[in-house]
């Protein structure tokens, strides 16, 4: 096991070697540039000059990624071109807030949707299943952005039981910044009524992001019991006189946790690379919106190693979800 | 079953915690909370809510407003957008600004009084004694000839992002605008410029010539482009608000300074929150988590004004939206805007006034000239052009003069933005499309185009003279005609006209030289009549519209001034309930 970890860490160096300079070619491919951006209708050609200069954009291409190669190996992300923050401590600053909304969504869909993968299943063919089928459907069919602006309507403006927007509020809560996840923060700052409050911002986008991932887990669920359900060892268990609930959580679920757990784990890298519209229509501050904004921007640095970091995240979520597997199924030896 | 307990478990959990905070928000919260959560109720607080409207300002609150985006860095000089100057024209002071709502009036600020003006080349600062930075140091001389030499000497990783040092000092160190700052004693600052510059006290107006405490700068090692201001950087101005806390893409607190020099703020807090979606800032808004926020979408604008307990601020314009003009445009050889009737044509064709309806929520000028109705400078510039009105019968007369008819019509092509609004500019499509239709209308065959807007894309394209007909616009950095028409028809070292408009007029590069150089109020309002007399009369570009933009409130928020410049204060805001 320790072996097999090692090894597949090792491997993250040719891997996110070769994405740096895959990241690096195509955004200087994609339309756009920086010093345009910089500079908007005020750009002139000795304008534009000047700043591709100083950003050092002049350089010849295999210079520039040496060089930026060469901060990597330092443990230097870079700067940003807009703002000359450091790279790596303006996504520290963010990643937190990702952190938190993407564990609310997975709470969300995998609170329901293993829960009603597993009816769906057993209850194969009736109306149950088929509602069931169509709910999924929609959820992975539904716009984020109109689903978020929906709830929001019904649950902030029509009938406001719930926030709006943000990750709490500002106006009665002030926690002190610790681990920046908001929900923990307030309770460190052993504030009950901001912990509370933080909880209720999360549920409206945590709804939002939840929803696709819910549909997914749900069918994934619901296709992997019905394998499960057909195994002899099952039909034994069942013939023994098992209780219903021992054979469903021992030996239909366990076993049918697999697929699921995989698909849990390319969610939530997914999730945590990627709730751009969620954190945009929530007035949420992650890294969705940051890597958003560097794209709208041009901002070279901030794409290529926020990309870089979301990808060494993304790596890791997914080796911790086959190290799972080795307790959820006994029989995978690692080697 | 257990499943279903499970599901029942948590749909229980969301309950609780939507009642929860209902619960909580209605004592502490109140204020914000129940005029959200009884749209219907309103009826009884109404009239509360207008009493305190007419009545005297009250300290104290909190006020949650919402921009699109925070700032893009907290060190004024290295900004240059709105978003930036929001924020930080509350903490950072320059040392003169202009009054309150104009354009063109100045009035000191951390410079008591000055002397010296457009004809001078020494500056001589007053400065205002007894005024302390947020952490405690005394603002003085010294302070400012820190932060000159500082901007003056920066290091070349900056200097990309110091725009507005750049554009208005003529870039850095030997040789651009500025000989030398010096304090001469503790609190007089002489500047010593290398030659006279009748824009310079407008430019020092900008915030990212805001003035920041020397044990800041020292402290954060500011100069050094490895160490950059950061959220930590709260104690470095001297204006009515300080920076109280500050997480990037989240929020922006600004607390009352208690020892502001001049008239303290009203509000206790001022909280920013970034929403970059105009839809979600309306929504914030009437949900109730934002008290009011900028930018709001023209088409928006009736819902706002409909909605009881909302309320629409406009800001008056200081941006316009052109039609680019280019007779040489490479695409098309024989390009029948070559010919002057033709460009007369197109704009006699083009009625400016219906554009205003439809894409600006009414809320707009027709555009006779490039500086718009709110510049100081706007009736001495029209006295020079005689606005030609939508007359689609002279514009077929002039098609036809020029040789123009259905078998051999005009054949033009006319260029788009894609992926951007701007102010001057919310429906680049939509305004294409009108457009294009009030040019076929007349005769015209147009040939649409598009590109997505970031340079090299639209923007380089339009700037290297590749678009024939193409919208473009400007929003004002100051007040003064050079910014509008300088900018844009100046020649270049080689004496070439800007290739985005080829308007190669004789003597129009003579008129905006003399017009830059002259320094004479009068006179120089005159030099840039004649320089706009010229590109109307040639028809080198077509300026279409000038658009208002628009801030949206709750009705208990009192005293915001909008500055068509964007140079607003949250000081003079407060709330009818006192925060209560």
């Amino acid at each position: 096991m320790g072996k097999f970890i090692l090894r597949r860490i090792l491997l993250l160096i040719p891997i996110l070697l070769g994405l740096s300079l895959l990241i690096f070619l195509f955004i200087r491919l994609l339309p756009g540039d920086p010093a345009g951006a910089i500079l908007g209708e005020r750009a002139t050609p000795e304008g534009l000059a000047r700043v591709r200069d100083a950003l050092g954009l002049t350089r010849p291409l295999h210079e520039q990624y040496l060089s930026y190669l060469g901060g990597l190996l330092r443990g230097d992300l870079g700067h940003s071109f807009l703002t000359n923050r450091d790279v790596v401590d303006d996504f520290l600053q963010r990643f937190p807030a990702t952190i938190e909304l993407t564990t609310a969504a997975m709470i969300f869909a995998l609170g329901l949707g293993i829960p009603l993968g597993m009816i769906t299943a057993k209850r194969r063919g009736s109306w149950v299943d088929q509602f069931g089928t169509v709910v999924s459907l929609v959820g992975i069919s539904i716009p984020i952005f109109f689903l978020g602006l929906m709830l929001k309507y019904v649950f902030a403006i029509q009938f406001p039981i719930l926030p709006d927007s943000g990750r709490i509020d500002l106006v009665e809560y002030f926690i002190p910044k610790v681990t920046r996840l908001m929900t923990v923060d307030a309770l460190l700052a052993g504030d009950f009524g901001g912990f509370v409050d933080a909880l209720r911002h999360l549920i409206l986008p945590g709804i939002a992001l939840g929803t696709i991932p819910l549909a997914i887990i749900m069918r994934i669920t619901r296709a992997s019991v019905v394998d499960v359900l057909n195994e002899d060892y099952v039909r034994t268990a069942n013939a023994k006189g098992l209780p219903g609930r021992v054979v469903d959580s021992r030996h239909v679920l366990r076993n049918a946790m697999l697929p699921v757990v995989t698909v849990i784990g390319l969610q939530t890298g997914l999730l945590l690379g990627g709730a751009i519209l969620t954190e945009t229509i929530f007035g949420w501050g992650g890294v969705g919106t940051w890597i958003y904004d560097a794209v709208r921007t041009s901002d070279y640095q901030v794409i290529q190693s926020g990309v870089l970091l979301l990808a060494f995240i993304f790596v890791l979520v997914n080796l911790l979800v086959d190290v799972s597997y080795a307790f959820l199924n006994p029989r995978i030896r690692y080697s | 079953m257990r499943t279903w307990r499970w599901i029942s478990a948590l749909a229980v959990l969301v309950l609780v915690l939507a009642a929860c905070g209902t619960q909580t928000g209605a004592t502490p919260a109140a204020s914000e909370d129940s005029e959200e959560s009884e749209p219907a109720a309103t009826g009884s607080e109404a009239p509360e809510a207008t009493d305190g409207g007419t009545g005297e300002p009250v300290a104290g609150g909190t006020l949650v407003f919402a921009g699109a985006r925070l700032a893009a860095s907290l060190d004024p000089v290295q900004t240059s957008d709105g978003e930036s100057f929001r924020i930080l024209q509350q903490i950072y002071e320059p040392l003169v600004d202009l009054a309150p709502g104009s354009t063109s009036e100045l009035v000191g600020v951390l410079a008591e009084s000055w002397e010296g003006g457009p004809e001078d080349t020494v500056y001589v600062f007053q400065l205002r004694e007894g005024v302390t930075f947020h952490d405690g140091t005394p603002f003085n001389a010294e302070a400012v000839k820190i932060n000159f030499d500082r901007w003056q000497n920066f290091a070349e990783e900056f200097q990309a992002n110091a725009y507005y040092y750049d554009a208005t000092m003529n870039g850095f160190g030997e040789g651009n605008l500025i000989a030398s700052v010096e304090a001469t004693d503790e609190f007089t600052v002489t500047i010593t410029l290398t030659e006279p510059s009748p824009t310079f006290l407008f430019a020092i107006t900008l915030p990212a010539f805001g003035i920041v405490s020397p044990a800041v700068l020292e402290e954060t090692n500011a100069s050094d482009p490895a160490t950059t201001f950061g959220e930590d950087v709260t104690l470095g101005g001297t204006g009515p608000f300080t920076l109280e806390s500050y997480t990037p893409e989240e929020e922006a607190t600004l607390a009352r300074n208690e020892d502001y020099w001049g008239e303290p703020a009203l509000l206790d807090r001022v909280i920013i929150r970034p929403i970059a979606d105009p839809a979600a800032r309306l929504q914030a808004l009437q949900g109730g988590s934002v008290q009011g926020y900028d930018l709001v979408n023209p088409a928006d604008y009736e819902t706002i004004q409909g909605e009881e307990g909302l309320v629409l601020v406009e800001r008056l314009s200081f941006n316009s939206l052109y039609l680019g003009v280019n007779p040489t445009a490479a695409e098309t050889a024989g390009n029948p805007l070559a010919e002057l009737a033709v460009r007369e044509a197109v704009e006699y064709a083009i009625d400016k006034e219906a554009l205003i309806e439809p894409f600006y929520g009414g809320r707009g000028a027709v555009a006779d000239i490039f500086l718009p109705p709110s510049s100081g400078w706007y009736d001495a510039v029209l006295a020079g052009v005689e606005p030609r009105g939508f007359d689609p019968d002279r514009a077929r007369e002039l098609l036809a003069e020029a040789g123009f008819d259905e078998s051999n019509p005009a054949e033009v092509g006319f260029w788009f933005p894609t992926e951007v609004t701007r102010p001057y500019m919310p429906d680049p499509a939509g305004l294409h499309q009108a457009v294009t239709q009030m040019l076929e209308d007349v005769g015209f065959v147009v040939v649409p185009g598009s590109d997505i807007w970031d340079s090299p894309g639209y923007l380089g394209d339009a700037q290297n003279g590749l678009y024939d007909l193409h919208f473009l616009g400007w929003t004002g950095d100051y007040d003064d005609p050079s910014n509008w028409y300088g900018v844009h028809f100046g020649y270049d070292a080689e004496g070439a006209p800007a290739p985005q408009f080829a308007c190669d007029v004789e003597g129009l590069n003579d008129a905006i030289v003399a017009a830059e150089a002259e320094l004479d109020e009068t006179t120089r309002g005159e030099a840039w009549a004649e320089v706009a007399r010229i590109i109307h009369e040639n028809v080198c570009f077509i300026t279409l519209v000038h658009g208002d933009t628009a801030l949206a409130f709750t009705e208990e928020v009192q005293g915001y001034n909008a500055n068509p410049t964007g140079s607003e204060t949250f000081s003079t805001v407060w709330l009818t309930n006192g925060g209560e």
